[in-house]
């Protein structure tokens, strides 16, 4: 698609924010010219945030294939909303808006229910790959993924929202804010969810220290 | 300092600390301080910690290498094919070709406003014909017929009879 010129950032800033002075980051700059037709510029936001995107969704659910569907869904959905894009907010804030809906949904409609047995058959599986590997020894390596597994099975035993409000805190480093938006609850309702979703896990993976 | 596990709203700063996130001015010091005195917020900041460390030890799987291509099959099934269209002459069609339509148009209606004549209608020399017959023309154009009907009729008596 044909790359269109932009009229400068401060315009964008003063009519697509509602009078709000904050300047628009580069993402929504991108988004916008994917409004205007710009392929490239969707690329570009493919690029940047497959891979979080992807890590989130697999977090969530603990299923690669089903992670990935999802992931395709989440862009798929911003490219259809690229004609009604405004930057009323962070792009990542509406991306992850996205995903952690879609996550919600599958978990709720089962969709992930391979996930325990993957956890199992991982395990077993280990072992006839570990004998040719670098890693130091056999033990070590079974010591390290029954661990792996544990961590998994504590955050899958989290209410979905707290699952959520955690990975996006721990792994994509988010603000209270930015995960209440994300959540569409208060900043204090994140702070709380966020304390008993690392209470419950301090409970299960303390042993580990 | 006041122990940050007795208010709702202090406890994030064990959380972030246990996370090795940096806190605000010289808050760091201050909570050091008082983990010094205080088992309760100690023993919440190692459990904080290894827990931190346990999650650090998750890592995802890459991405299918052909994560992309599907996303980008979906897209272009769900484009309309007008878009495509539009989108393959992109530049040419929208941004080059209609500006020269619009001169166009313009153009021609300038050369029309300036000579009028050109709007009437030319009418066709076949109507011209029709319209120039007078009845007696057209009577006579009739007994002529009939005068060949009967030379007909005289030639071939057996023709003239019609055929069952």
């Amino acid at each position: 698609m044909a790359r269109l010129p932009q009229p400068p950032v401060t315009e964008w800033v003063n009519t697509g924010m509602g009078g709000a002075t904050a300047a628009l980051d580069y993402d929504a700059e991108l988004m916008l010219r994917v409004k205007d037709g710009d392929g490239a510029s969707f690329g570009l936001l493919l690029e940047k945030h497959r891979s979080a995107v992807v890590h989130f969704l697999y977090r969530m659910v603990q299923h690669h294939a089903v992670a990935e569907e999802l992931a395709q869904e989440v862009f798929l959905r911003v490219f259809r909303s690229r004609g009604t894009y405004e930057p009323t907010a962070k792009f990542t804030t509406w991306l992850f808006r996205i995903a952690t809906h879609l996550a919600l949904n599958a978990l709720r409609d089962g969709r992930n229910e391979r996930s325990e047995e993957r956890l199992d058959a991982r395990s077993e599986d280990m072992p006839a790959r570990q004998v040719e590997d670098r890693r130091p020894s056999v033990e070590q390596e079974m010591v390290r993924r029954a661990a792996l597994d544990e961590v998994k099975r504590a955050v899958a035993a989290l209410p979905d929202k707290q699952r959520a409000a955690v990975l996006m805190h721990k792994y994509r480093e988010m603000e209270y804010s930015q995960i209440a938006k994300v959540l569409n609850c208060s900043e204090s309702a994140v702070k709380s969810l966020l304390f008993r979703a690392y209470e419950t896990l301090r409970a299960r993976l303390a042993h580990m220290a | 300092m006041t122990c940050p596990m007795e208010g709702e709203g202090t406890r994030e700063v064990l959380v972030a600390y246990g996370g090795g996130r940096a806190l605000n001015g010289n808050d760091t010091q201050l909570l050091e301080a008082h983990l010094e005195t205080c088992p309760r917020c100690r023993e919440f900041v190692r459990g904080q910690r290894a827990v931190w460390d346990a999650l650090d030890g998750w890592e995802a799987e890459p991405v299918s290498a052909d994560f992309d291509r599907r996303l980008f099959a979906r897209i272009e099934q769900e484009v309309p094919w007008w878009q495509r269209i539009r989108g393959r002459l992109g530049v040419l069609l929208i941004h080059r070709a209609l500006p020269v339509t619009a001169v166009a148009a313009l153009v021609v209606a300038g050369v029309l406003l300036d000579r009028p004549s050109l709007l009437k209608r030319r009418v066709p020399p076949e109507t011209d014909q029709v319209e120039g017959l007078q009845p007696d023309q057209v009577v006579h154009a009739l007994d002529e017929m009939e005068v060949l009907n009967q030379f007909n009729r005289s030639m071939k008596p057996d023709a003239a009879q019609p055929q069952m």
